[in-house]
């Protein structure tokens, strides 16, 4: 409830000259005074007669001292206050409702954006940290593989983070019904089950999603308070704003999932085609997202150049067997056929628009830094970056790497290669890099993990 | 007695103003309101407020424009001024540095906001 004091209303913009005149047009000895007895408006001269009350919804906010005229004054301005603690209760619900709509103008805003539940949560407590009073706040969500109910977010007095809940109680009945509630007096609530932490008031909502109910949200008061049903109303609106970008992330990370796997399921197949390659992919990959990491490539960066090194080598499915696997020397016209892989290679992806920023790291990673590479025969840091890198890589794995009619090179012989054809095959920027580079660290989690890792990073 | 101007020719945004900053009556702060630039700028000169919130689209003169001249006479330059600018509405962040806007604030604007920063202004 608003309340109003007669000396806010008396200093008005507007009403203070139309106050002063009008006491001026009564003609008679006025006073005007607060609730404390300050005087607020007075004539000249001694102020004598009743002392009028001016009474606002049952109680006195001030004194109009005079004559008869005065008690007709008191009733004005009575009027006057009445109307005015009117509007300002009228006006702040009216603010309440725009403040409400800031925040779910807030919320749509920020929300589509966020990919990851920890994301969502913390958008989510934050929305209803400005919109709603309590001093504990938790996000409980339901882990779809166990079936449990774990705490996922905790804010001031509340679960644990982490801590599994068996729904109990009142929580029960919102996981039960998908209808949230507000308690206001918890104790007198049959429902309730004692806590390990202080609460006389808690709002209750699911999170909730077309059908399905990822999880419950609850705030809770160790004062007692009271949640009116529109604060249940906004919780409740931004609790399913929360779930269903939850959903919408799990889709969109499945998607990612199912997208991924089928990169690394196509490079895995052209290496079921040729045995003796082993887990050539595999150890590309990691030699070249170290290199990258050692150069300071970006999140982005990085996840483009482990697709390229993914895929540097999927131009040989058009390869024919008897090129592709014959063992001893090729002849000019079977290393002719080799070449067109890294061409066929980007004619494959291009096809893929997930894949078009990648095309140039498999297309060029025969290119040399002396211009004397192939398809294009492009030099210099003309060469894509991330081809440069897995040429490297590349060429590194293939020395190594024992094949049946030659034994590989020690590591330490084809480092010196690598050095040995710095400036000419390679970028010696990079090759400078590659020698920064744990390189036996990324041999190892290559042969740690020997299947092609499916899952985004 | 500190004062605070609203100024914006959308009655509803002036009314929702008024009643956020309302609550500073009982701190005695005097609120006035203009619902066009010209007369905005009338009664900055004549009062003096410490604080402005000035709604930038208005027809005529816009809340650039007033902006402006508070901003270049010596004696009104102290003026604190919160641009008001409508959410998705392009806003020339550059015009509002250059007329000498002290910051700026999105419609629908969160009346915390508002509230805190006069208070802040104001030493409240």
């Amino acid at each position: 409830m608003a309340q109003i004091t007669l000396g806010t209303l008396i200093r008005k913009k507007l009403f203070a000259p139309l106050a002063h005149r009008l006491v001026l047009a009564l003609e008679t000895p006025i006073l005007i005074e607060d609730l404390a007895g300050e005087p607020l408006i007075a004539t000249d001269g001694a102020i004598e007669g009743v002392r009028y009350p001016v009474i606002v919804q049952g109680d006195t906010i001030g004194w109009v001292q005079g004559n008869e005229k005065a008690e007709l004054l008191a009733s004005l301005l009575a009027y006057h206050s009445e109307r005015e603690v009117e509007r300002k209760n009228l006006g702040s619900e009216t603010l309440h409702k725009y403040k409400e709509i800031t925040l779910l103008y807030d919320m749509a805003d920020k929300i589509p954006a966020c990919m990851e539940r920890s994301e969502i949560i913390a958008i989510l407590t934050e929305q209803i940290r400005q919109a709603i009073r309590f001093s504990g706040l938790s996000v409980i969500l339901l882990d779809k593989e166990s079936g449990k109910l774990e705490v996922a977010a905790s804010l001031g007095n509340e679960y644990a983070l982490g801590t599994v809940i068996e729904p109990v109680g009142i929580m029960a009945s919102v996981w039960a019904s998908g209808k949230g509630e507000i308690i206001n007096d918890v104790h007198a609530d049959q429902r309730f089950v004692q806590r390990p932490y202080r609460v006389s008031s808690l709002m209750c909502a699911p999170l909730k999603s077309k059908e399905s109910t990822v999880g419950i949200i609850e705030i809770s008061s160790a004062e007692p308070t009271v949640y009116a049903a529109e604060d249940l109303k906004l919780f409740s609106t931004l609790a399913s704003q929360a779930a269903v970008q939850m959903e919408n992330s799990v889709l969109y990370l499945e998607l990612k999932n199912a997208f991924y796997t089928m990169v690394y399921t196509l490079a895995e197949t052209i290496e079921k085609r040729d045995p003796y390659t082993g887990n050539h992919t595999k150890r590309v990959m990691e030699y070249s997202l170290a290199v990258g990491r050692t150069i300071g490539m970006s999140e982005d960066e990085l996840i483009r150049l482990e697709l390229a090194a993914v895929l540097h080598d999927i131009g040989k499915i058009g390869v024919r067997d008897s090129v592709l696997l014959k063992q001893g020397k090729l002849t000019d016209d079977e290393f002719h056929q080799i070449m067109q892989h890294p061409e066929l290679g980007g004619q494959i992806l291009s096809r893929i628009p997930q894949l078009q920023d990648i095309i140039p790291g498999v297309v060029q990673h025969h290119e040399r830094f002396d211009g004397k590479g192939y398809p294009e025969g492009m030099a210099g840091e003309q060469i894509n970056l991330a081809a440069r890198i897995i040429a490297i890589a590349d060429t590194f794995d293939a020395m190594t790497t024992d094949r049946p009619y030659r034994r590989g090179f020690s590591f330490e012989e084809a480092f010196e290669e690598v050095r040995r054809n710095s400036g000419t095959q390679f970028d010696p920027k990079i090759v400078d890099a590659f020698f920064e580079t744990d390189v036996m660290e990324a041999f190892f989690r290559a042969s740690a993990n020997l299947k092609l890792r499916a899952a985004p990073r | 007695m500190p004062k605070v101007l609203i100024v914006d020719d959308e009655p509803h945004i002036r009314y929702l103003l008024e009643l956020t900053i309302e609550e500073l009556e009982a701190d005695g702060v005097l609120l006035l309101t203009a619902d066009n630039g010209e007369t905005a700028l009338e009664i900055i000169q004549a009062e003096k407020p410490e604080i402005v919130f000035l709604d930038v689209m208005m027809p005529k003169m816009s809340g650039f424009d007033v902006c402006n001249a508070v901003k270049s006479s010596p004696d009104l330059s102290d003026t604190y001024i919160v641009l008001l600018t409508a959410k998705g509405q392009e806003f020339d962040k550059q015009k509002g540095q250059d007329v000498g806007a002290d910051i700026y604030m999105t419609k629908p604007f969160n009346p915390d906001d508002v509230l805190n920063k006069a208070r802040e202004v104001l030493g409240l």
